[in-house]
């Protein structure tokens, strides 16, 4: 038997998550493996040295966080469950060429999700949480509210500041962005082993910096993926591998190439153990992103009390 | 005062992050601005009666950093262009004025201009002097200057400048002090300038006496600068040199190498000696305490003074024609050695052994002392220096006198124009008196008779109208009282060590920092009136420092020692017209 220490936290979960659909169960994803290479040549692939880096790669992300659960009343007494939630969107722009990373477009929203019909928005000094409602109060839709707010920020920030040789990484899966010219998801954590047990295993033969084969994935929508090996000191099998998956309207080669083009361009990202506790496959630049984000978000206690203030003035 | 609008644009916005307080804050500098160390800037603040306060600072310390960095490698990330992160300068202001006196913190958030025109004057309390002697220039360019009521005595007097040697020029900022405030008209009407005296002691190399030749390497930006500060460039009008008599001349010619015209040689007469009793400053520690033999010295100086009658040139003590110092000295050990006569001089209760180490004192004296003190030159021959009949600038040069002569000279002539002043009782005209290794006359340990003077100087000179400026390579060093006396302190480049004592406890900490590496020519100034000292940098001289450096003679040089003050160039060298009241003679 052999042991492997997961690199990551575990308060982030193992970077093969087995909870839910784990890779045992079969997934019932459609897996066509054969735009690369027919699958019984399946093997890892290396960068090609003749793909350069892009000139710039711009990496978007978003960070949420629950500022406090609240009961919201209605005029007949009825509480409604709610989450007062801040979030926030961004982009980072690495001009390579130049050497220089700044924040390019960055959003901070905060809403109130509730499943009160008559909930408004709550407006306290210069803040203001915007109503959203939700079908039922359970904790489940009501976080999913705030995710899909969420994902909705970073697909109207994905578009900003692109030029005519970059790369767009979206952290988390492409869907709803698959119209963005040149952009690849970016997915950190496996929760379903899509490939078939024959092909897996050439996933945990990959050494750092190389990549599998480009297959095609059809689950409730279509993309390409592949899975990338980034470098790590780990010698665990599923350490510091992550997915990359770009849109199914592009033709075969193109996706190729784009597979191609991250395996150059992504591992120069990866981050360090003893600085991130996700690393490697938690970039450096969405690190820094996360931490810039998270101090937009502003200080979780000023907003509890301002909410406070706002419950006794409003409601109470 | 609160509606000035000679505000640039703003430099930045006070930060949250760190404590503002009414005294200190710090500031985040705005993206495309810059501040640096020494700039002034001003700020305000609403308070809730709807009045405004401003407060106005001096930048003390600058800070840049990369925000969004968490650990010292991620600078490396960030120079590659893979983290995102932002240069945030932030500068530490430290106030200098509040107005009104309302002393609440800055908001954080509130806007900060950069102070200039009557803005920065306000700052730095410049609106407030009445009369204002230029010092040089601040960081920004723009003059600074010397509240001269504290200067002339009227609320503070005295000077003390410390620095270590060669860098810090010290004496290159005395002069530059005294010829501003000799041009510059602050001391009043254009008569007080014009009878305003300064004695000048040049210690070391012939450097000082050149005042009076212009300086062949100024140049059109040097002159600029004097005009700027509202001087004219030029050599000091009105020098008298005085240099001790070459050793071994009996004919008193004075002991110069470079300079060849417009030097007088100063000795005193024996019998001025004997009669003014100056033989205490023969001794270093006459007036210490704990010497068993300075009361021989007290009772021989009585003695000489009481019996000593004039005798073509030299004296008379009890018959015996006394011709020289050394004559003198024989005549007094034998006598003291003699059982018959050594009580007439040192009195009955005095030990053979304290005689004896008064003896060998005196006789150790000989060598240095001889030169100056003459019995065969004629009495009658101009030999004193006296300020009041001197020209403006009188420099007395010591640079070839050994150190127990040195002590002398300074001693018995501070003395005798203290004595002048004590007398006259009047303040007006002043008198400045330059003197370097202060720590040398007036060490913190012991007493002597020169130490003394220089006290009386410090704690009674401000109402005699006697202003010392002291200079020092270590102000540690030298009598605290005469320091704390000092309205005004000036520091140049100063040794590590010495920048941590306590004596310089009023630069604060980044300057005290910056006081190690400070170039020649610059120097920070602390005035009573303004919180923070402040950095200035005095243009270069426009007189000769050195022969080399030293243009055509001035005409006052070539003419006889009777007509050597010329009355035009004193009266022309105030800068405001004369009125009849004012003629200086």
């Amino acid at each position: 038997m052999r042991l492997y220490v997961d690199g990551w936290d575990p308060g982030y979960g193992t970077s093969f998550d087995n909870s839910g659909d784990g890779p045992a169960s079969a997934s019932s994803a459609q897996v066509a493996p054969d735009v690369e290479l027919p699958a019984p040549d399946w093997r890892p692939i290396g960068p090609r040295g003749d793909v350069p880096m892009p000139p710039t790669v711009l990496l978007v992300d978003g960070v949420r966080r629950i500022d406090a659960g609240m009961w919201v009343a209605d005029d007949d007494g009825v509480p409604h469950r709610g989450l007062a939630a801040s979030y926030a969107a961004g982009v980072v722009r690495c001009d390579l060429e130049r050497g220089v990373a700044g924040v390019a477009g960055a959003q901070v929203r905060r809403g109130l999700f509730t499943s009160s019909p008559t909930a408004t928005d709550v407006r306290v000094g210069t803040v203001t949480y915007t109503a959203h409602q939700m079908g039922r109060d359970d904790q489940a839709t009501l976080t999913g509210g705030v995710q899909a707010q969420l994902a909705a920020l970073e697909a109207a920030v994905s578009g900003e500041s692109r030029s005519d040789d970059d790369l767009l990484v979206v952290d988390g899966p492409l869907r709803g962005r698959q119209h963005l010219p040149r952009a690849v998801g970016y997915i950190k954590t496996h929760r379903v082993e899509y490939l078939p047990a024959e092909l897996a295993g050439v996933v945990t033969r990959l050494e750092a910096g190389e990549r599998t084969p480009v297959f095609r994935l059809g689950t409730t929508w279509d993309r390409y993926a592949w899975y990338l090996r980034l470098p790590t000191a780990s010698r665990a099998p599923w350490a510091g591998v992550v997915r990359v998956e770009c849109s199914a309207e592009l033709a075969g080669d193109e996706a190729v190439a784009l597979a191609y083009r991250s395996a150059a361009t992504l591992p120069r990202f990866a981050s360090s153990a003893y600085k991130d506790p996700r690393a490697p496959q938690n970039l450096v630049p969405i690190a820094g992103l996360e931490r810039r984000l998270r101090s937009m978000l502003g200080d979780a206690r000023l907003l509890y009390r301002t909410l406070i203030l706002a419950a006794r003035t409003v409601i109470g | 005062m609160s509606e000035r609008t000679e505000r640039s644009d703003p430099v930045g916005r006070v930060l949250g992050t760190a404590d503002a307080t009414p005294l200190t804050f710090w500031v985040a500098v705005a993206p495309g601005a810059y501040l640096q160390l020494d700039d002034v800037v001003v700020t305000s603040r609403e308070m809730p009666d709807g009045s405004t306060v401003t407060i106005a600072g001096v930048v003390t310390a600058v800070r840049a950093r990369h925000e969004g960095a968490q650990f010292d490698s991620d600078v490396f990330a960030i120079a590659d262009g893979t983290l995102p992160a932002q240069v945030q300068e932030a500068a530490e202001i430290t106030t200098t004025r509040v107005t009104p006196e309302v002393y609440v913190p800055p908001s954080p958030g509130a806007i900060v201009h950069r102070a200039e025109g009557d803005a920065r004057a306000n700052a730095l309390y410049f609106d407030r002097m009445q009369r204002q002697v230029p010092m040089g220039f601040g960081r920004d360019g723009a003059p600074v200057f010397l509240n001269a009521e504290f200067l002339d005595g009227s609320r503070g007097a005295h000077v003390s400048i410390s620095g270590i040697s060669g860098v810090a020029t010290k004496t290159s900022f005395a002069t530059f002090l005294l010829y501003s405030v000799f041009r510059c008209g602050a001391l009043g009407g254009a008569g007080e300038s014009a009878n305003s005296r300064a004695l000048i002691f040049n210690v070391k190399g012939e450097d000082l006496l050149f005042l009076d030749h212009p300086n062949t390497r100024l140049d059109e930006s040097t002159v600029e600068q004097y005009n700027k500060l509202g001087l004219t460039a030029g050599p000091f009008p009105d020098v008298r040199v005085y240099a001790p008599p070459r050793a071994g001349d009996s004919s008193g010619t004075p002991d110069v190498s470079s300079r060849h015209t417009g030097v007088d040689s100063f000795y005193w007469t024996l019998a001025e000696f004997c009669e003014n009793r100056l033989l205490p400053f023969v001794f270093a520690d006459a007036d210490d305490e704990r010497q068993q033999y300075t009361m021989v010295v007290h009772a021989v100086t009585a003695h000489l003074a009481r019996i000593a009658v004039p005798a073509d040139g030299g004296i008379s003590l009890d018959g015996v024609r006394i011709g020289s110092y050394s004559d003198l000295v024989d005549h007094v050990v034998n006598q003291l050695n003699d059982d018959a006569t050594r009580g007439v001089w040192t009195g009955s209760a005095v030990g053979l052994g304290t005689v004896n180490a008064f003896a060998r004192r005196l006789i150790g004296s000989k060598k240095d002392l001889d030169r100056l003190i003459r019995g065969d030159l004629a009495a009658r021959r101009p030999h004193s220096i006296n300020t009041a009949e001197s020209a403006q600038v009188t420099v007395v040069d010591l640079h070839n006198l050994p150190d127990r002569a040195q002590r002398f000279v300074v001693g018995v002539t501070l003395k005798s124009e203290f004595e002048r002043k004590e007398k006259a009782g009047t303040a007006k005209p002043l008198l400045f008196v330059v003197l370097d290794e202060l720590n040398k006359y007036a060490p913190r340990e012991g007493s002597s008779p020169i130490k003394e003077v220089l006290l009386d100087i410090a704690e009674r000179g401000r109402s005699l109208g006697v202003v010392l400026i002291g200079a020092q390579q270590t102000a540690s060093e030298v009598e605290r009282r005469i320091v704390s006396n000092s309205a005004i302190r000036v520091v140049g480049r100063l040794d590590p060590a010495e920048a941590s004592r306590p004596e310089y406890g009023f630069l604060p900490p980044a300057q005290r920092q910056r006081a190690l590496l400070a170039k020649p020519g610059t120097m920070f100034v602390a005035q009573p009136e303004i919180p923070v000292p402040l950095c200035v940098e005095f243009p270069f001289p426009s007189w000769a420092t050195r022969p080399a450096e030293a243009g055509p003679p001035p005409n006052a040089t070539l003419r006889s020692i009777v007509q050597a003050a010329d009355p035009f160039a004193v009266v022309g060298a105030s800068t405001k017209g004369l009125e009849d009241d004012d003629i200086p003679f």
